[in-house]
């Protein structure tokens, strides 16, 4: 009979209490941590599988600006693609057929707009250029030649930050 | 003295903070930064490219150092550092060039050019601009290397204003 009585009170279910402290403590860490390195951020830019970035000691923080992106296989203004890119070649981009070019129209069209908007003599805008870094000069002439002489001569070469 | 001894097992029971609510907001906020959050560091190199000036260029002022503009043409198997005056008399400075092989025909030797630059830089402590002409096979990497070479070397500021430029002829 005694030994009933004990396996019996043995079985009693007893909710085990949470030490949920130390776990606390840890999400609080990992909040502050997520919270400043998401407010220290200017813009999030999304970096795709074509688009691999050089690195380099640069520790400039580049600034909003209109985005040229010239990733392995196209050509995009502000995510918009302009032309694509074959055999490190970008299609109906010459040197003699680039104000016919989408990319020297559209960056015309946002300069004009711009300067509609703005109608004040500020300094030259900036172009955030994001380039692949297996890119020919060749093929990085063509777009910056266009881009300067469309009204943007300034450019912001985004860099993956390197430890020094 | 039962009674008593009830009271005072009521008294020292700590009141629990019901932390649940707050451990449902933070399972919420984790993932949500955690999938907004960037763990590359994206930075920026200041450059342009050379364009046609509509006012006219500024009167030089006699200095006892001119300034001086580095030309660093970066070819397929080597780097060539010139340097060009803003003096009339001393345009070109066929003294202060050099030529530097590249390693394996691939990088540029960081260290050896570096050098030569900071020589130049203390020669002409006033002058930062540089005109970067990279050859039309050049890639991406190795302008971004050579931009990162002569700007800075060791914490010393050499030729900071970089303008990019392609070859002539």
């Amino acid at each position: 009979m005694a030994l009933g009585q004990r396996r019996r009170s043995s079985r009693t279910f007893v909710p085990p209490k949470l030490m949920l402290t130390s776990m606390m403590d840890m999400f609080t860490i990992i909040l502050i941590f997520l919270l400043f390195s998401f407010s220290e951020t200017p813009e999030k830019i999304v970096l795709g599988k074509n688009l691999e970035l050089p690195r380099s000691t640069a520790d400039v923080q580049y600034q909003q600006a209109l985005k040229i992106i010239l990733t392995k296989n196209e050509l995009l203004v502000d995510d918009k693609v302009m032309a694509q890119v074959r055999n490190q070649q970008i299609v109906g981009l010459t040197p003699e057929t680039f104000q016919s070019s989408p990319l020297y129209r559209r960056l015309k069209e946002i300069r004009s707009n711009v300067k509609a908007e703005e109608n004040k003599d500020e300094e030259t805008p900036h172009v955030l250029f994001l380039c692949d870094k297996s890119h020919s000069f060749k093929t990085i002439n063509s777009v910056i030649k266009t881009s300067g002489l469309a009204g943007y001569p300034n450019f912001q070469f985004g860099v993956l930050e390197e430890k020094k | 003295m039962a009674r008593f001894s009830r009271i005072r097992r009521t008294e020292e029971e700590e009141p629990e903070l019901n932390m649940i609510p707050v451990m449902n907001l933070f399972m919420v906020l984790i993932p949500f930064l955690l999938s907004s959050v960037s763990f590359l560091h994206i930075k920026a190199i200041n450059t342009s490219i050379p364009v046609h000036a509509d006012r006219p260029s500024q009167t030089v002022v006699a200095d006892t150092t001119p300034k001086i503009t580095v030309v660093f043409e970066i070819k397929s198997d080597q780097v060539r550092i010139s340097t060009l005056s803003d003096t009339p008399n001393d345009l070109q400075r066929s003294d202060e060039e050099l030529v530097f092989p590249k390693q394996n025909g691939m990088d540029i030797s960081v260290s050896a050019v570096a050098d030569h630059l900071r020589k130049l830089k203390l020669s002409h402590p006033d002058s930062d601009t540089m005109i970067l002409i990279p050859d039309n096979e050049v890639t991406y990497r190795e302008i971004v290397q050579a931009m990162d070479c002569v700007r800075t070397h060791q914490s010393d500021v050499l030729f900071p204003n970089v303008v990019l430029s392609g070859s002539i002829g």
